[in-house]
């Protein structure tokens, strides 16, 4: 196994590994599991930041200048199906690779308050971890969608067993949630599997999308690759039947230059509408956005605060990146007639989940429905389809970057605002807004530390909330300048809940509530997971080219890609489809005219028969 | 470094970083700094203030100001006359001044008579927040006239107030008891002094004031408008523990987050019509050459045009923006097959025709609107942060924080970001805008003078003050007074901080706000006093009008003239809103002058109200009283026209933006704005000049004729005008009004939404699980127990009851079972052989 194929598959084997071997010491050595779970998430995250986020290593560093897949695996798995152990990350999945070892590393820290069955969480902390990475790394449907699955377990018992009061309850209503979500998902997998075709790629395509050559040999330098493709697809050209693939790119490329997708389904609405939907509700529930977000809430509340940073820091993400990875470059027409909607769901996100959140008074509620309204930000940012005939798409561009920003911002400063709950939770043991007040006197380091990351949620400039929030929402006008107006009214209500629930907690005289002796000092433990979510707020929010320079080459592609599609493919088919609608318009007025003529017949007619009953 | 397109950039750069620096420091290691934090904040914006001064000397070493024009009265006059599009530069004419010397006048030849002067600009690049494609959003810089004098304005005040504040804050230096909180055991509150937070926050805000100032393009000009907005919410809250503190931070913040709201909306506007944010030209490949994603706003606005007066054009981006639908439209009905390019050309033919409303059976001028949208959404901002009608909420309550805070942000610097803006972002608005503009400043002004009447919190009057002195700034940019509003940012900026920081020294000596309680403190603190009377000089615009001769005054009277009299210009050229404008300003001249008076008065002169208090008053130290002096040399010297071609007058002409060299009207022709060098003509001066002087005096005369002479009562008059007085005192009723309008309708929606989810949403949920279930229950009963389980089991039981019956044959008896099997081998062999019998046949 060559250094790529090792790296890639230890992002994903390397947790399940430290998984078994802990599994294999004592339980009551609580603090060896720790620090073993611990040391196995910073060595993950030291392998993607030194190893391939910084160009220390030709082989597997990730290089900013290439757009298309890097650190490709391609591997049989199920060759009889042609589903690949294909793993590969590009600008759009890499940033949130990074953003997982490191939120995962900082929740492990946070977890050292958890004192039940300390072996069992940290083995499913573990398994969470491998699931999350596979997600972002697995450019095969089917693998996509067993890792997809692989997370989900493990996040029930995390809720469910070291939750809070109501924690079967949470963890049964995420459970469901998703699962719903993932059969649908499941179905739309097989829809587009069973009508992909491999035979309508060019050879070129083919190697583009890195599909794995069966039956046709190689030596990996890229001409021979080319004329390995060449015979590859003269092979499956003479085939019969169709050659179906998980393959994501080529699917991409099915998408956008063939018509495989576009068979009519049902209601009159073709196969890649119905997959689009499919898919995208899906992934709104993973956003969440609304209406279907109210697990939410109630898993956040429950969750111990690790997992609620694992949850709101990572797991909201696989929402989005769904959408960019799979939604719009496979099912792009649907994507297109379906962009209001899409956007109307990111904005109406937004409001509800920004109102909702003024009238809480549980903190961390408060903080979950914060979310809501953040991931909406998402949602808007890669519907914003504005790709039109005069110009580039740089406001449709600006979305997608935003709401990646978004994404990688949002994760930094929800999981900093779950943490910063969580802190005060663990001292005074509840966690109503209105029983708090005056911590800036007791903790004011404390304090300070928690100003600054909620102030990031309100997208306060210089702090890494407002570069994902401000890039979203000027990017909507040229959309729609409706949902802009709407979209930016939320700075206001962010504000609101936001500064009341700052007044009410650090701000004010005195303690109100119980447990006032126990408000000690953030520790030295808890600095060390505050301080780097409190630096990177700044750090992405001062200079986002931190950020931005690793998706850049990677969403100028995509996007130019549907917006090329958009002016050859799409708006010839607007307009032959008004060509048509106006041929049928021009059959009409002949009838109607037939239909005048008959009625001024009539009308002279009558008068006559008039002017016979006048003269009887 | 020796050429300004180096120096000056990297000097200014500086001094918006110094004090960053200094935030930092303090942030960081302030607990073990303690007094030292506030020296290396008031070092660093010392610092800064040396390298504005340094920079505003090369610029102008650099570009020498155009000279100011000595008018001949025929001169004026055919200015005036002149209904065609006639340029002089500045033409103040207050007085005789020698022509500057042989350079300056060659500049004066070359720019000042020339109609199409364009303003000295230095534009440049620092970094890059984002790319998009070719356009870009990004930090950078633009640095003209305006830039250089705000620079010097801002880091000559607020060194002024960081020295004033090391004595005034000097309590938080050891443990501070707050007289004004009361805690649940009926103590007062005893906390730790934050001496070195203080001036964290003051450092932070510096930066993000100059950061504002030298922005160079309006995204990063909101990036530092939210940055001021938050630091001025840390200075608000500075006494945490406050209620009412933490309170009036919130709703500073709230309230500007709404006018935030509508400059969103004007940067998205701009954004999608046209993609860029830059103010001014950015040559971003250093190739020499500007590609067209490289223009910037104003000179995409103000094309050079062909009588290169850079008068305002709608830019083909909006003209394709606001006309989206009719692009649509076009790209629909084109014939199948039509190429991408031959479309596009298609479509780019059709843009001046929808600019101009010459489009085939449609007159709408495309994009126009969409430009006003962007101006009155910019503008937005600007009521926020300037506290304009209907968001001048704010301001009053934020005089919560202590006083120098007032003094620097809530008067001099912040509050006027909004009128900085206004003034850098002038080329871009349509002439709508400005009526809109006008009209938001002629009411702040009207809200703000009324209520400074009848208040008696010596702060609260200093802060109506500001929005009515703030008011009075918008009205003259939106009358086209470009010169006039920013002139009177200046002299604002140096007699108001002067006007506060007088307040607090007062406030330090008797400990309380109320005026009430105050009375004869002159004797006990005449520096203040007098110091103070001279910014209520100042502010009142006392001088001597040119009518009488020589037209000589305190700063306030150059800029308040400059304004009145541009006001006088609109009226001439619009009757209607130019009256209204012009004698509300007058009025308002009247208004200021009386309620200043009545402050110092109540203050400083007649006899002590309240003992105890006036015995304890004393006269502040040295580090508080030195900033007031030379505060109050400046309020009364800044506006002089002594110093030649270098005056302010000069420099901040310099500044003019491309394109308001000449008259503009709107959209329907229904309003003009002469431009504003006909303001200055003698017909105009002379009239405007003495009423302005009259209605300063008035104000003078009846706030002397009630608190001090005493022949008039002000009980009386509170008597008589009882219903007026109620209105005054609760503020117009405006935090009431939007209590019900807006805070608890949001708090009703906020609860509705949590009642969908919990009781529609969830229900609905907990339904489908609780059917789910059923239907399982369901199944389990019928089809589990019932049919499958049912079957087996009654299987099972005849099996058992078949087995039971069969049980009685068992009998253990030989014979019996003897005859059994010969029963049944008969019994089977009967049926075999019907069986082969059968088969058989």
């Amino acid at each position: 196994m060559d250094l790529v194929t090792c790296s890639m598959s230890a992002l994903i084997f390397f947790p399940l590994a430290a998984a078994a071997l802990i599994s294999l010491i004592p339980g009551d050595q609580k603090n060896v599991i720790r620090f073993t779970t611990l040391l196995a998430t910073l060595v993950m995250f030291g392998v993607v930041l030194f190893g391939m986020a910084l160009p220390t290593n030709e082989t597997i560093s990730f290089d900013i200048e290439t757009a298309g897949m890097q650190n490709v695996v391609s591997l049989p798995w199920i060759p009889s199906f042609n589903i690949d152990y294909f793993l590969g990350f590009d600008g759009i999945s890499f940033p949130l690779v990074v953003l997982t070892a490191l939120i995962s590393a900082l929740a492990m820290g946070a977890s050292w308050t958890i004192e039940k069955h300390v072996k069992g969480y940290c083995v499913l902390y573990l398994i969470l971890l491998t699931g999350m990475m596979g997600v972002f790394v697995s450019l095969d449907f089917f693998l996509f969608y067993i890792f997809w699955e692989v997370m989900l377990l493990p996040m029930y018992f995390l809720i469910g067993v070291w939750g809070g009061p109501r924690k079967e309850y949470a963890a049964i209503k995420f459970f469901l949630y998703t699962l719903f979500g993932s059969v649908l998902m499941l179905v739309a997998i097989l829809m587009i599997y069973f009508n992909s075709d491999l035979r309508q790629l060019s050879p070129q395509q083919l190697v583009d999308s890195n599909v794995r050559l069966a039956g046709v040999e190689h030596l990996g330098a890229v001409d021979e690759h080319l004329a390995a493709a060449t015979k590859y697809h003269e092979t499956i050209s003479a085939a019969e039947t169709p050659v179906h693939t998980f393959n994501l790119l080529a699917l991409q490329q099915l998408g956008q230059h063939s018509e495989v997708f576009d068979k009519e389904l049902l209601f009159g609405k073709s196969l890649q509408w119905w997959a689009f939907v499919l898919l995208f509700i899906g992934f709104a529930i993973k956003v969440p956005s609304v209406p279907f977000h109210t697990w939410l809430p109630d898993a956040h509340v429950e969750a111990p605060t690790p997992i609620s940073m694992i949850l709101a820091g990572v797991l909201l993400k696989m929402g989005g990146y769904g959408i960019i990875r799979i939604c719009y470059p496979i099912c792009p027409d649907a994507g297109y007639d379906l962009a209001w909607v899409v956007c109307s769901i990111g904005v109406i996100s937004m409001i509800y989940g920004a109102f909702a959140a003024l009238a809480q008074t549980d903190f961390k509620r408060m903080v979950a429905y914060s979310s809501v309204s953040h991931m909406g930000y998402v949602v808007l940012g890669l519907g914003v389809w504005s790709a039109t005939v005069v110009g580039d798409p740089v406001a449709w561009n600006m979305g997608v970057k935003g709401a990646m920003f978004q994404m990688i911002g949002h994760g930094i400063s929800s999981a900093g605002m779950f943490f910063m709950v969580g802190v005060i939770y663990d001292r005074v043991h509840h966690r109503n807004l209105n029983e708090f007040g005056g911590l800036f006197g007791k903790m004011p380091v404390y304090t300070s530390m928690a100003i600054i990351v909620f102030f990031a949620g309100l997208g306060l400039p210089g702090l890494c909330g407002f570069i994902g929030e401000a890039f979203v929402v000027l990017s909507v006008w040229k959309f729609s300048a409706g949902l802009a107006v709407a979209g930016a009214f939320v700075v206001i209500l962010t504000a609101g809940y936001i500064l009341w629930a700052v007044q009410r907690v650090y701000l004010g005289a005195e303690y109100k509530g119980p447990h006032a002796e126990a408000l000690t000092e953030i520790n030295i433990r808890e600095m060390a997971i505050a301080v780097p979510l409190c630096v990177l707020a700044i750090l992405f929010g001062v200079l986002p080219h931190t950020v931005f320079r690793y998706m850049d080459a990677t969403i100028d592609q995509q996007v130019q890609d549907l917006a090329t599609w958009t002016k050859e493919t799409k708006i010839p088919r607007i307009q032959a489809e008004q060509t048509e609608k106006e041929a049928t318009a021009a059959v009409a007025p002949g009838w109607e005219q037939q239909a005048a003529e008959a009625a001024a017949v009539r009308v002279d007619a009558v008068p006559a028969v008039a002017v016979v009953d006048g003269e009887i | 470094m020796l050429t300004p397109e180096d120096s000056l950039p990297f000097l200014l750069g500086l001094a918006v970083l110094l004090p960053l620096v200094s935030f930092f420091v303090i942030f960081l290691f302030g607990k073990w700094l303690e007094q030292l934090g506030a020296h290396i904040a008031t070092g660093a914006i010392a610092a800064a203030a040396m390298c504005s001064l340094t920079a505003a000397a090369i610029w102008m070493a650099q570009h020498a100001p155009p000279a100011t024009h000595h008018a001949h009265p025929a001169e004026s006059h055919a200015v005036i006359s002149q209904s065609s599009v006639h340029l002089t530069a500045l033409h103040d004419g207050e007085h005789d001044h020698d022509h500057a010397d042989g350079l300056v006048h060659g500049e004066h030849d070359e720019h000042a008579d020339d109609a199409h002067f364009v303003p000295p600009v230095y534009t440049g690049h620092w970094y890059s927040l984002g790319r998009f494609y070719g356009s870009e959003v990004a930090i950078n810089y633009y640095i003209d006239a305006l830039t250089i004098v705000m620079f010097c304005v801002v880091t000559f005040i607020a060194t002024c107030i960081h020295f004033y504040a090391g004595g005034y804050m000097h309590e938080e230096l050891h443990e501070v008891t707050d007289h004004e909180v009361t805690l649940a055991d009926g103590t007062h509150l005893k906390r730790p002094g934050r001496y070195h937070r203080f001036f964290q926050y003051l450092s932070l805000f510096c930066f993000s004031m100059l950061g504002l100032v030298i922005a160079g393009n309006i995204a990063m000009t909101f990036v530092f408008w939210e940055l001021v907005g938050a630091c001025s919410y840390f200075l608000i809250g500075f006494y945490v523990e406050r209620q009412s503190a933490s309170t009036a931070a919130n709703k500073a913040f709230i309230v500007n987050r709404v006018g935030d709201f509508g400059m969103l909306i004007g940067l998205m506007a701009i954004w999608a019509s046209l993609a860029t944010f830059n103010f001014g030209d950015v040559d971003r490949n250093g190739d020499g050459k500007l590609d067209p994603h490289e223009h910037g706003l104003f000179s995409l606005l103000r094309p050079a045009g062909e009588n290169g007066l850079h008068e305002l054009r709608v830019p083909d981006g909006m003209v394709l923006q606001g006309a989206k639908e009719r692009v649509e439209e076009m790209i629909v009905a084109a014939q199948p097959g039509t190429t991408t390019a031959d479309l596009e050309s298609q479509i780019l033919a059709q843009v001046s025709l929808w600019r101009d409303g010459k489009a085939k059976g449609d007159a709408t001028h495309y994009g126009y609107w969409l430009l006003v949208i962007a101006g009155v959404g910019i503008f937005c901002g600007c009521v926020g942060k300037s506290a304009q009608f209907p968001l001048h909420v704010w301001l009053p309550d934020a005089m919560e924080g202590p006083t120098p805070v007032s003094a620097l942000v809530h008067s001099a610097t912040m509050v006027a970001a909004g009128v900085f803006l206004v003034a850098r972002f002038y080329p871009v608005f349509a002439p709508e805008v400005l009526l809109v503009i006008a009209c938001a400043g002629c009411i702040t002004l009207l809200i703000g003078g009324s209520i400074a009447i009848v208040a008696t919190d010596i702060k609260r009057v200093l802060a109506y003050s500001t929005v009515s002195q703030l008011g009075y700034m918008m009205l003259a940019l939106g009358v086209g007074g470009w010169a006039a509003g920013v002139m009177h940012l200046v002299t604002h900026a140096f007699f108001k901080s002067l006007l506060f920081m007088c307040s607090g020294s007062v406030i330090h000596a008797v400990h309380t706000n109320e005026m009430t309680e105050m009375g004869g403190l002159r004797k006990k603190m005449p520096y203040t006093a007098y110091t103070m009377l001279v910014g209520c000089l100042a502010i009142a615009g006392v001088g001597v009008p040119s009518a009488l001769g020589i037209p000589f005054g305190f700063s306030g009277y150059y800029s308040k003239d400059l304004m009145l009299e541009q006001a006088y210009l609109f009226r001439s050229a619009n009757p209607l809103w130019g009256s209204i404008f012009f004698y509300a300003a007058t009025g308002g001249a009247a208004v200021t002058a009386f309620y200043m008076f009545r402050m110092w008065y109540l203050t400083f002169a007649g006899e002590p109200r309240d003992e105890h208090r006036y015995k304890h008053a004393h006269e502040s130290p040295r580090v508080m009283y030195v900033p007031l002096v030379v505060l109050a040399v400046m309020a009364v010297a800044i506006a002089w026209p002594i110093f030649g071609n270098y005056g302010l007058t000069n420099v901040i002409e310099q500044g003019r933006p491309i394109g308001l060299w000449s008259d503009m009207a709107s959209l329907d022709g229904g309003y003009v704005w002469l431009h504003e060098s006909k303001s200055h003509a003698d017909e105009i001066r002379t009239p405007v000049g003495l009423m302005a002087f009259g209605a300063a005096m008035t104000g003078i005369f009846l706030a002397s004729a009630m608190y001090l002479w005493r022949v008039l009562d002000p009980t009386d008059a509170r008597r008589t005008f009882a219903p007026v007085y109620k209105f005054l005192v609760h503020k117009w009723w405006f935090d009431e009004a939007y209590d019900v309008l807006f805070v608890r309708p949001a708090k009703v929606i906020a609860a509705c939404c949590v009642w969908i989810d919990k009781q529609c949403i969830d229900r609905l949920l907990h339904g489908l699980a609780w059917s789910v279930r059923q239907i399982a229950r369901c199944g389990e009963a019928w089809v589990d127990q019932g049919a499958i389980d049912g079957a087996i089991n009654w299987f099972a039981a005849k099996t058992y009851s078949t087995g039971a019956a069969l049980r009685g044959m068992q009998t253990g008896s030989l014979r019996q079972y003897v005859m059994f099997i010969v029963v049944g081998a008969l019994a089977m062999f009967v049926l075999m052989s019907f069986w082969s019998y059968g088969f058989a046949r």
